[in-house]
């Protein structure tokens, strides 16, 4: 037993994430949170080397 | 308690949940760089260049959007917004 | 059809690889072979072949679809046309 699992699940979102994902994807879990990681890392990049502005400014379908 | 039988139910919806996650992953992927037309609400047309999908799917982010007012360099597309879109390969 | 993007896995998955008219918000249509239905926002993505020239892919938001109708079950050929569109390079099996 690490120190880590004593700390409360909110404080440790990776590790909930990941029994998440193993929860929805079972086996192929890993496979499916690698392809999304990598998908959200250049969204996250792109966003902070862009400054994108959300268009339009008001959502049309509220 | 799960028995056998509610484990390879479970099982089997995760194999499937699996490959139609994969398959949509695979389908932005290979949006990435390539000009995308946006049917939005509101009749709303417009295209950009797609960039990234973050994973939830609530915010694309495109660049060259043209709009009907005019183009905007970097922007975010709600997918709220959006009722379909549409590229060629 | 308000409770699209509350279906099973399997229930969205028996749309793979059938052709099929989607109706979505204001009436739209759009006819396609179905590749996949995304299991997190219900997104339909539709193929559509126009011969060997031009293929085009059609993706209806999981929020905006009103109703899926199955015109035609796809084959074996279907299925594996639509694989080769999206699979990478390199892990495609390559048949004749």
């Amino acid at each position: 037993v690490s120190w880590r699992s004593a700390l409360p699940p909110s404080e440790r979102p990776g590790e909930r994430r990941s029994a998440e994902m193993k929860k929805l994807y079972g086996k192929d879990a890993a496979k499916i949170q690698g392809m999304e990681t990598a998908l959200q890392l250049s969204f996250d990049r792109n966003c902070d080397r862009k400054q994108p502005k959300y268009w339009p400014v008001i959502p049309l379908n509220l | 308690h799960t028995t056998g039988t509610d484990a390879v139910h479970v099982e089997e919806e995760q194999r499937l949940r699996t490959e139609l996650r994969e398959r949509f992953l695979r389908s932005l992927i290979l949006m990435s760089n390539k000009e995308v037309y946006f049917s939005m609400y509101e009749r709303v047309q417009v295209q950009a260049k797609f960039g990234a999908s973050d994973i939830d799917i609530l915010n694309f982010q495109v660049s060259d959007l043209q709009t009907p007012l005019g183009v905007q360099k970097e922007a975010i597309l709600r997918c709220q917004d959006i009722i379909s879109y549409s590229f060629d390969l | 059809m308000q409770d699209w993007c509350k279906k099973r896995p399997h229930e969205w998955h028996k749309y793979i690889n059938q052709e099929v008219r989607v109706t979505a918000h204001d009436k739209n249509e759009y006819q396609g072979w179905v590749f996949t239905v995304d299991p997190v926002s219900g997104s339909v993505v539709l193929v559509t072949l126009h011969g060997q020239q031009s293929t085009s892919v059609r993706v209806v938001m999981g929020h905006a679809v009103r109703d899926v109708e199955v015109l035609k079950e796809g084959d074996e050929e279907i299925a594996q046309q639509l694989n080769a569109l999206f699979m990478p390079a390199g892990s495609q099996v390559l048949t004749n």
